[in-house]
């Protein structure tokens, strides 16, 4: 019994992470189409924000999620208006800029916080383990699943309840007539790409007291979280959500049932099995077209 | 027809344009410069500073120059200063190759200190070998490789583990979980290690290699708990390490009952990660920065001096230090003769130094380095506390764990049984 | 009017064989050579993918899996014939006697013979192109999926590889070769004869492109590249079309890849890892991607800029920098590659248009992979 609680865990917890990584993904490729390979690099300005916020103001974990959404945010908004927007309905050649965007942020870092690893402190009452039915599970991994959750809730609201969610999901669908009935398309993209990288900057706050800080740690996340939105289907909220389910919990069980390395060859290779018999995803938005 | 013409020149331009801006080689004259003229020694200095390992490789390079510099100040090597020749390998193999090749035999240095990892300094042996030239490789590594144009001063398994494994054994049990990164050092140390426990009769509960650069470890962390070892035997690097250790920590798992014991994490992994998350894990390592001697004192005020009050040394940063001054010695009793790497390599021999570690001694037999293995626990403010320090410098066995082979100076030999 | 293009197009590509043969005729320093010759392979890599994604329109971001496997072809070939130096015994290369292993495993003992190998080196990468590209375009996926499909597979392979380090030498790759001798000749790395046979492949490689993309099978492939659906109407087997050009540019990677074995001396998993698979498609987009001399040009300009600027001292720091910074200007503003500059009026005669560029409605995004029939409709009421 504690084996698959264990299990379960492990698997929600992964899934968390992941979820936190692809969903600033999910809402910047669904709504523009911009396959951002920066995105990495946004979750990476949001670790060394905390850590640069902690160690030279001093402040704690939690406050500091709130200005990293802001940082990050406007990083991302300002590349938005000066760079991406001109390369819209180009998706593959937005892979090329956001690439150049990815080597300068991260090599500006190396230049500005130096090459070696940083530390960003836990806060103190998440650093021990609490007993989850009964099995010890690591209370900041929980602090992540639930905060992942509100802010799904959190993105759920606002694409849903209200008007910039409103004029977003117009956007979405069919932009030269949203445009038509006097929405800002490009107001609408730019605060989207803003807050999409604001996600990002928080995922990489939350991730990096659990795992390190360096120039080059968003890379690996990247990946993984194309992974995650193309499976779950593209301008799906519920498809992202549900892909990194099954991706976290697939990965942990096969990790502990043999070794990482295997658990991410065979994830992988299912996800290419998966998108050839269904490309649009687990969940695809139906939308009229013309 | 106009368009055939104007298209060709227009090509024949860009070309000539893009050949231009892409080749300066071809108008900037490589003057090829004698390897010891005028009062110059030329050396490469290869260490990565952008990419992955630049993490670590970047105090490696610091601890070169400064080592240089330290040099050059008290008049060079017999009135000839040291010029440095530094590139970036940015963490790639193959570039790795490429700057060696610029080194080597583009620039003509009469040694190059690099490399951390072995898979850049397998990819850049074949420059050396080719052109007999010398390599000093300051970092620990897995043994089993005896090569002619290499100086080894980081520490080999046996150096590593010899005391550490026993240690272990008699102060928390004979279960050992052997966790590691995917790649060739790990493994080597952990045969080396299931050789030792053999002898102690101790038990491997569970071997297990994850990837590079792998953060994710609840998988590895829900194993320790099901197999319940008395040591985890660490042999992951980098990120993983911080990783490894604060999810550790986060679930719950007491380091007094199940300590992990590393051969790889230095006080550069516990600054990231945090002192509380190190607190009661152990290390072995011929060099820890806490280490009390009055060399090693004047090495870490001379490396914050120079590079930052807030950076730290570790046990390859220190002999990327010490080799330098080894060098030195080397080509200082040349004296007057020509500089080439095989020469510098014979008067390396039987060099000895005192490092911040102790002193340290080029052995003839194999060109490794005697070393003095400490055994360390972190503490709570990111140092070890020496726990137990060798009474004598231990001799380097590159092919320890395999009776049948022995390295001597011109190669790798196979004993006859 | 094709023939003025097709003839302005021979001799543009002639002229550019003719002058990188002619370097080692101004330059015998082996070291520049070796430099050289490396860009050169990057050119056949790099015109490798424009055959595929500047001409078909299939973004293939695991190129490197082809060229990876091409080198490791290459190396266990050579490594077989090494003086073991290190440690090897009973014939077995060194690495593998560092793990222990007992006897020769069976994938390696055909590669006891150049002939095979080499034929193993093209061979391979396109068996597996062939299996992968007739198991996505069958599917009909296009576009942006391709791109996530090639490069979950490349992310595999590469774990692959590391992981099996009793049969690949793992993470170190295989390091320690011998040269290659061939028909009396010796390709050492620095050697000139290495330098020909690297400048001879990539001559080779443009005209056969040059071939194949003047052919019937190619305007196909660029109708392909342009409307994928309007193809099939025209009765075309689409996938099979598709396929084809996946497997040539595959085989051309992978015979990229063994010439790089030479040149570099060693194979190693990075050469099929994400950084490098990313970088073919940069050069190929900076040099331009729907030309093969273009896009050869792209990778030797690119990686000539880098490994200089690399190497002075000056931009020790900011090299990075300044690469990210060329790419953001060159996809911004010459969004066609390097080679437009030169000749936008050869293209617009060409092609009508290339289907990206003419959407200005990011909304779209998705359909214009062209998965959904539906999408055809709404191409007959844009401008064209």
């Amino acid at each position: 019994m504690t084996d698959t609680i264990n299990q379960l865990f492990t698997g929600l917890s992964i899934a968390s992470i992941l979820l936190l990584v692809a969903l600033g993904l999910a809402i910047i490729y669904g709504t523009m189409g911009v396959i951002n390979l920066a995105h990495g690099e946004f979750v990476m300005l949001g670790a060394y924000t905390v850590w640069l916020l902690q160690s030279q103001f001093g402040i704690d974990l939690l406050t500091c999620l709130v200005f990293v959404f802001l940082i990050v945010g406007a990083i991302g908004w300002l590349l938005e208006r000066t760079m991406i927007r001109r390369l819209y309905g180009r998706p593959l050649d937005t892979i090329l800029l956001t690439w150049g965007i990815g080597v300068m942020l991260q090599q500006a870092v190396r230049l500005g916080a130096g090459a070696q690893l940083r530390y960003v402190k836990m806060p103190e009452f998440l650093t021990q383990a609490v007993s989850v039915f009964g099995v010890d599970q690591s209370a900041y991994r929980i602090f992540i699943l639930l905060l992942t959750v509100a802010l799904l809730f959190a993105t759920y609201c606002l694409m849903f309840r209200t008007d910039f969610g409103m004029r977003l999901r117009a956007v979405m669908q069919n932009p030269e007539i949203a445009r038509c009935f006097g929405i800002n398309a490009s107001r609408v993209y730019s605060m989207t790409f803003a807050y999409g990288a604001g996600l990002a900057g928080l995922a990489g706050a939350l991730v990096s007291p659990l795992k390190s800080v360096s120039p080059d740690m968003g890379t690996g996340f990247v990946v993984d979280a194309f992974m995650v939105v193309v499976v779950g289907g593209v301008q799906s909220l519920l498809g992202t959500v549900v892909s990194a389910g099954i991706l976290g919990q697939l990965s942990g069980v096969i990790a502990f049932l043999s070794n990482d390395t295997l658990a991410k060859a065979l994830v992988f290779f299912s996800v290419v099995i998966l998108i050839r018999f269904r490309p649009q995803g687990i969940f695809a938005m139906k939308m009229r077209r013309g | 027809m106009g368009l055939k013409r104007r298209t060709f020149l227009k090509g024949a331009a860009a070309l000539g344009a893009g050949t231009a801006v892409g080749f300066p080689g071809i108008w900037i004259k490589n003057a090829s410069l004698a390897q010891a003229a005028g009062g110059e020694i030329k050396v490469g200095v290869l260490y990565s500073l952008t990419g992955t390992t630049a993490i670590i490789e970047t105090s490696l390079n610091q601890a070169t120059l400064m080592a240089i510099e330290e040099i050059n100040a008290e008049g060079g090597i017999n009135g000839k200063k040291l010029v440095p020749i530094v590139e970036d390998p940015a963490s790639d193999p193959a570039t790795f190759a490429q700057k060696a090749r610029k080194l080597v035999v583009g620039d003509k240095c009469v040694s190059v200190f690099g490399s951390y990892t072995s898979a850049s300094r397998k990819a850049v042996l074949p420059v050396f070998e080719k052109y007999n030239n010398l390599y000093w490789y300051p970092t620990l590594y897995e043994g089993r490789e005896c090569s002619k144009n290499v100086i080894y001063t980081g520490a080999v398994p046996n150096q590593q583990q010899k005391e550490f494994v026993p240690w272990l054994v008699k102060n928390f049990g004979k279960k050992f979980y052997l966790i590691g990164s995917n790649y060739i050092y790990p493994k080597e140390e952990n045969n080396v290690c299931k050789i030792l426990l053999k002898e102690l009769g101790g038990e491997v509960v569970g071997e297990e290699y994850v990837p590079l650069g792998h953060s994710e470890f609840s998988s590895v962390i829900q194993k320790f708990k099901d197999t319940n070892p008395n040591v985890i035997f660490s042999t992951v690097v980098g990120d993983s390490v911080v990783a490894l250790h604060r999810q550790y920590k986060a679930a719950g798992l007491d380091p007094a009952k199940m300590p992990m014991a590393s051969l790889t994490t230095s006080e550069e992994e516990i600054a990231a990660m945090g002192g509380e998350f190190a607190v009661g894990h152990f290390t072995s390592a011929p060099y820890f920065q806490s280490y009390d001697s009055p060399e090693n004192h004047k090495f870490v005020d001379a490396f914050r001096k120079r590079w930052g009050k807030d950076k730290t040394t570790n046990f390859v940063s220190e002999p990327a230090y010490f080799q330098v001054h080894l060098f030195k010695q080397a080509v200082a009793k040349l004296g007057s003769k020509s500089l080439t790497p095989p020469d510098i390599r014979m008067a390396s021999w039987d060099q000895e130094f005192k490092a911040p570690e102790g002193m340290v001694k080029i052995d003839p037999k194999n060109s490794h380095t005697y070393l003095w293995p400490k055994i360390g626990e972190a503490q709570k403010d990111g140092q070890f506390k020496i726990i137990q320090q060798v009474k004598e410098w231990v001799e380097p066995l590159p092919y320890w764990a395999y009776p049948g082979q022995v390295c001597t100076p011109n190669g790798l030999e196979n004993k006859k049984a | 009017m094709r023939t003025s293009v097709m003839n302005a197009r021979i001799i543009g590509y002639a002229a550019f064989c003719l002058i990188i043969l002619a370097v080692p005729l101004f330059i015998d320093d082996g070291y520049l050579l070796n430099k050289l010759s490396r860009y050169l392979v990057f050119g056949i890599l790099s015109m490798a993918l424009s055959i595929s994604w500047g001409y078909t329109g299939i973004l293939n971001l695991g190129q490197a899996v082809s060229f990876g496997l091409g080198s490791y072809c290459m190396a266990m070939a050579l490594k077989l014939r090494t003086i073991p130096i290190q440690t090897g015994a009973n014939g077995l290369p060194d690495f593998m006697v560092w793990n222990n292993v007992k006897s020769m495993p069976w994938l390696w003992e055909p590669f006891h013979s150049y002939a095979f190998a080499i034929c193993a080196g093209v061979a391979v990468p396109v068996v597996l192109a062939f299996l992968l590209g007739s198991f996505i375009f069958r599917a009909r996926v296009t576009g942006v999926y391709v791109a996530i499909i090639t490069l979950a597979m490349l992310v595999v392979i590469n774990l692959l590889i590391i992981d099996q380090q009793r049969l690949t030498g793992g993470f170190n790759g295989i390091t320690d070769l011998t040269t290659l001798a061939l028909f009396g000749v010796e390709f050492d790395a620095y050697s000139p004869a290495t330098y020909y046979l690297v400048a001879l492949s990539l001559t080779a490689a443009l005209f056969l492109g040059l071939a194949l993309i003047s052919s019937k099978t190619g305007l196909i492939m660029q109708a392909i590249r342009d409307d994928e659906t309007r193809v099939r109407y025209f009765g075309y087997d689409v996938a099979s079309y598709q396929n084809f050009a996946f497997c040539v540019s595959a085989g051309i990677a992978g015979f990229a890849g063994m010439l790089y074995t030479l040149v570099m001396e060693f194979a190693s998993p990075t050469f099929l890892g994400v950084p490098i698979s990313l970088s073919i498609v940069i050069w190929c987009a900076v040099g331009g991607r729907a030309s093969l001399v273009g896009s050869a040009l792209g990778a030797i300009v690119v990686t000539g800029v880098q490994g200089s600027l690399s190497e002075t001292p000056a931009f020790l720091d900011t090299w990075l920098l300044i690469m990210g910074a060329l790419f953001i200007a060159v996809v911004l503003f010459i969004p066609k590659g390097l080679v437009s500059v030169l000749d936008f009026r050869l293209f617009r005669r060409g092609r009508r248009r290339e289907t990206p560029s003419a959407r200005p409605a990011p909304g779209a995004a998705a359909p214009e992979t062209g998965r959904h029939a539906s999408a055809a409709l709404p191409k007959k009421f844009r401008a064209g």
